[in-house]
């Protein structure tokens, strides 16, 4: 019942030293999937901007302008402006992308790329390095990297596996949410299946009830925790970056 | 009916990865809840705090989450790597 779910399509490339390089193919296309469909509404609703900027808006440049308004207050809010500033495009792109990415696995058959745990796991480290990376730019690396003496010296090594755990716990919070509710929608879906094969008299009925519950735990895991998860996985890259940088 | 040392092995499989998830989820649904209370009583005293309350509700509950994500990573380990 659950192979389905660790299924791979497994590329394998090569051999880098003593470690195997290979690309689970599902996932990469997924990936491109979800970056195209991204792209292609980011083209259409770039074509929506009038160009000349006193006109009155249409429908789509106004969703766009409300858009990005409830996305600056949501995520950015309270950040100080110049910081906000930099960070918002990054931080709308990582949300956007986790979203569709977890709302891909409503359509049948398609698979989320989040439920992948290399993937959520390479956002969070370059959430990491990047955080790292803006706390350089704003503070200089020498007060930086003084911060991981704080407040005593010797807590060194607690203060760089504290950041480390951090970030595996931000990869693997949005993995485990998205995997563990595919897991839950196969093993309720599995178990309805189990209970028609066994009374042949339910079968009609026990067909509705599985389609209806396959299509609310589609909408609950797929797109409610879905949004939920994008959310939080962005709120926090956010947060962490702020810490970092403060 | 025989058994040997692999089903012996597959049986305590699924049953630690029942009870790490079982037992990991306790915590973080209490604290989720209270976290949740709490929220729910500052928004109640001060109705104009709330989307500032909610957002800090949401990632003080991802963050408690944590320990729960862990022990789904237990189990999962158990189950298709173990």
């Amino acid at each position: 019942m659950l192979e389905r779910l660790g299924q791979k399509l497994i590329l394998k490339v090569g051999q880098l030293g003593p470690v195997p390089v290979a690309f689970d193919l599902v996932t990469v296309i997924m990936c491109l999937i979800v970056s195209a469909i991204l792209v292609l509404l980011a083209l259409w609703f770039r074509r929506a901007i009038p160009a000349d900027p006193e006109a009155p808006l249409n429908r789509r440049a106004a969703f766009l302008v409300g858009a990005l308004d409830f996305f600056r207050e949501q995520l950015l809010g309270g950040f100080p402006r110049e910081l906000a500033q930099r960070l918002f495009p990054l931080i709308t792109t990582l949300f956007l992308y986790v979203l569709l990415s977890n709302w891909i696995s409503v359509i049948p058959g398609a698979q989320s790329p989040t439920q992948n745990e290399q993937v959520t796991l390479g956002f969070a480290f370059m959430v990491y390095f990047l955080s790292h990376y803006y706390a350089i730019r704003t503070k200089g690396a020498r007060s930086h990297f003084r911060g991981y003496l704080e407040p005593y010296p010797f807590l060194l090594p607690m203060n760089v596996i504290g950041d480390f755990g951090r970030t595996l716990s931000h990869g693997f919070r949005l993995f485990g949410n998205i995997f563990g509710g595919a897991i839950l929608t196969a093993i309720f879906l599995n178990l309805v299946a189990r209970i028609i094969t066994a009374v042949p008299v339910a079968i009609p009925f026990g067909l509705v009830f599985g389609v209806g519950l396959g299509t609310f735990l589609n909408a609950w895991f797929g797109v409610f925790i879905g949004a939920v998860q994008a959310l939080v996985f962005a709120l926090l890259a956010s947060v962490y970056i702020r810490l970092t940088t403060a | 009916m025989n058994i040997s040392g692999e089903h012996l092995v597959d049986a305590v499989k699924y049953l630690a990865a029942g009870i790490a998830m079982g037992l990991g989820a306790i915590g973080p649904a209490i604290g989720e809840g209270i976290a949740a209370a709490h929220a729910l009583d500052g928004m109640a005293r001060q109705p104009e705090m709330e989307p500032a309350l909610l957002r800090t509700m949401i990632i003080g509950q991802a963050i408690t989450e944590s320990t729960g994500i862990y022990s789904l990573i237990v189990a999962i380990i158990l189950l298709f790597v173990v």
